[in-house]
């Protein structure tokens, strides 16, 4: 059984299931209080599910792109967990999560998490039916809203766009024909689909150790950037 | 508050992230050091010319894993063997601390041990009883590192009276700002300590702030009249601005801990904190403390700056005293020094 953590949003999230589906599941609107409710409701979802630490196989974490602090409260608990249960890791991409909100669509689906600072985080996805891996046309990346608007637009198709990306920047896309909007209910990646995506990685054998799990952060440190700008007009 | 049996062999691993230092530590009946690993960012941190919260945090994540097996293999023991585990809960940079606290309660969770949240402040006092556990009550401790500056009377385990405090600059952030100022690299205790002892104390007087005033202190008048000093005198030499800085604030700090102790009739004097690792501080706190009639207890410079055996340490009483922390506990990022995280 596999234990899957979402934290790279506003809300917490924590299921346990495999490939045939999910045993249990809870999810909080967290008020950035993520490290307060994680482990009380992975404590709570085990005990829904009937099943205990001894029952796990894997852990699977979402990784970003997201919240930096809410990303390292899912990744430290989830590495904690790997080297204690000596469980391998499936780390999953929040934006390949965040697709499966659309994973009944036939149209190309555009992902995108609001990323502050007027940014989004996005990729683009074909879909392959339910519970499959969605694959990714575009690599995540982070960019104004605008210029991901600039890059829907230029496909020339209708596109399925979900996510805070898209819901704090509606007015983008208000009179836009090509976007169809799957709205505020599809607009944060869930555990499940962690689980549901890292049963695929476990099953092709692409797992981590505990102390090897990348988060995809995509943007460095503010102060990483003042410095690199100043070193480069010096 | 239900407290809790603990005794000699009680085996806690505790978790440090609070700053700038990835640590962790194994230690036994509240004070026999199992192992204490420490990775330090002081590199990572230089080029900024101080600690970035998000270059902290990231930096934490990475180290973590690392940091807390080499803790558990060189204790030599078996994960099963560990009794508690506890964390820094505060104060600290949230983003920092958030990951030692999610780690640690992980941890304690799988082991189905109890957690504690500890107070960093409160752990700085136990890194003196670590190193030297005859001490006595009432102790005196002079707390000063980058972020704080604090005189506290420890009456007992979890007693605590602030007597003095900085009213602006830590003693540590002065340090910094001086060091910067002068060119001479980041962290600016080091720095200045390194080239202090070549310079002479008293080619310039620097005013003691607050000298005779009670038992608070100040540094930010201190670090603006060593700029405009060397503004209007470019000639003179840094090794005797250093020198005459550091006889200043050593000056200062000694003066307020002897009288904090004579006040309270203390058993000893005991410094705790990363300026405390500095070698002027050390000798004259030594001397002076001595000729005033008091025992000083100088922790080792391991003890001095952020280390997670005082975390274990202060956990362990803690535990004894409080209970255990809840699972729901977060991070405290302006945690005082008597509460105690829930
Ligand atoms: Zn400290």
């Amino acid at each position: 059984m596999i234990l899957g953590i979402e934290t790279s949003v506003d809300h917490v999230g924590v299921a346990v299931g495999d490939y045939r589906g999910i045993r249990a599941h809870s999810m909080l609107a967290s008020d950035r209080r993520h490290a307060e409710s994680l482990t009380p409701m992975i404590q709570f979802v085990l005990q829904q599910a009937d099943a205990t630490m001894a029952d796990l196989s894997a852990i699977a974490v979402d990784v970003g792109p997201g919240l930096f602090t809410g990303m390292r409260v899912g990744i430290a608990s989830a590495a904690s967990l790997a080297w204690a249960l000596e469980l391998p890791v499936a780390p999953v991409c929040s934006l390949d999560a965040l697709a499966m909100n659309a994973e009944w669509s036939d149209n190309v689906v555009a992902a995108s998490l609001d990323a502050r600072r007027g940014e989004v985080y996005w990729a683009l996805y074909r879909m392959r039916g339910v519970g499959a891996e969605p694959l990714r046309l575009t690599e995540p990346v982070v960019s104004s809203p605008e210029d991901m608007a600039v890059h829907l637009a230029d496909r020339g198709e209708d596109i399925m766009c979900v996510g805070t990306g898209f819901v704090r920047h509606a007015e983008l896309f208000e009179d836009v024909p090509w976007a169809l909007m799957a709205g505020e209910p599809h607009a944060f990646p869930t555990a499940q689909q962690v689980v549901v995506l890292a049963s695929h990685r476990i099953a092709a054998d692409d797992t981590v150790q505990a102390g090897d799990i990348a988060p995809m952060y995509l943007r460095a440190p503010d102060a990483e950037i003042n410095w690199l700008t100043r070193e480069a007009t010096q | 508050m239900t407290s809790h049996v603990v005794n000699e062999s009680t085996v806690v691993l505790a978790i440090e992230t609070s700053c700038d230092e990835t640590a962790a530590s194994v230690v036994m009946g509240g004070n026999d050091i199992l192992s204490s690993i420490v990775s330090s960012q002081i590199e990572i941190h230089a080029r900024f010319g101080g600690v970035v919260p998000e270059v902290a945090s990231r930096a934490h994540l990475e180290a973590l894993i690392p940091v807390v097996n080499a803790a558990i293999t060189e204790a030599g023991i078996l994960p099963s063997r560990v009794d508690v585990v506890a964390a820094t809960a505060g104060p600290g940079l949230i983003g920092a601390l958030l990951v030692g606290v999610s780690a640690a309660k992980s941890l304690a969770l799988v082991w189905d041990k109890p957690f504690v949240g500890v107070n960093h402040l409160e752990a700085h006092l136990y890194a003196g009883l670590l190193d030297d556990p005859t001490l006595q009550f009432p102790l005196v401790v002079l707390l000063v590192s980058g972020g704080h500056t604090m005189i506290i009377e420890m009456r007992g385990h979890g007693d605590y009276v602030i007597m003095g405090r900085t009213i602006d600059d830590a003693a540590g952030e002065a340090y910094d700002k001086v060091a910067r100022y002068l060119q001479l690299g980041y962290p600016g205790g080091p720095a200045i300590d390194k080239i202090a002892p070549d310079g002479n104390p008293h080619a310039v007087e620097f005013p003691r702030a607050m000298m005779h005033d009670g038992l608070d202190v100040s540094f930010s008048g201190l670090k603006t009249s060593v700029i405009n000093y060397v503004k209007k005198n470019p000639g003179v030499a840094n090794v005797d601005i250093a020198a005459s800085f550091q006889a200043a604030v050593v000056d200062v700090l000694c003066a307020k801990t002897i009288k904090a102790a004579q006040k309270v009739g203390a058993k000893g004097i005991v410094l705790g904190g990363g300026v405390s690792a500095n070698s002027l501080l050390r000798s004259e706190m030594t001397t002076r403390g001595a000729a005033a009639g008091f025992t000083v207890a100088l922790p080792s410079r391991d003890m001095c700056t952020d280390n997670a055996a005082m975390i274990a340490a202060a956990a362990w009483h803690r535990l004894a005293s409080d209970g255990p922390t809840s699972l729901s506990c977060g991070a405290y990022p302006n945690l005082k020094l008597d509460a105690v995280p829930r």
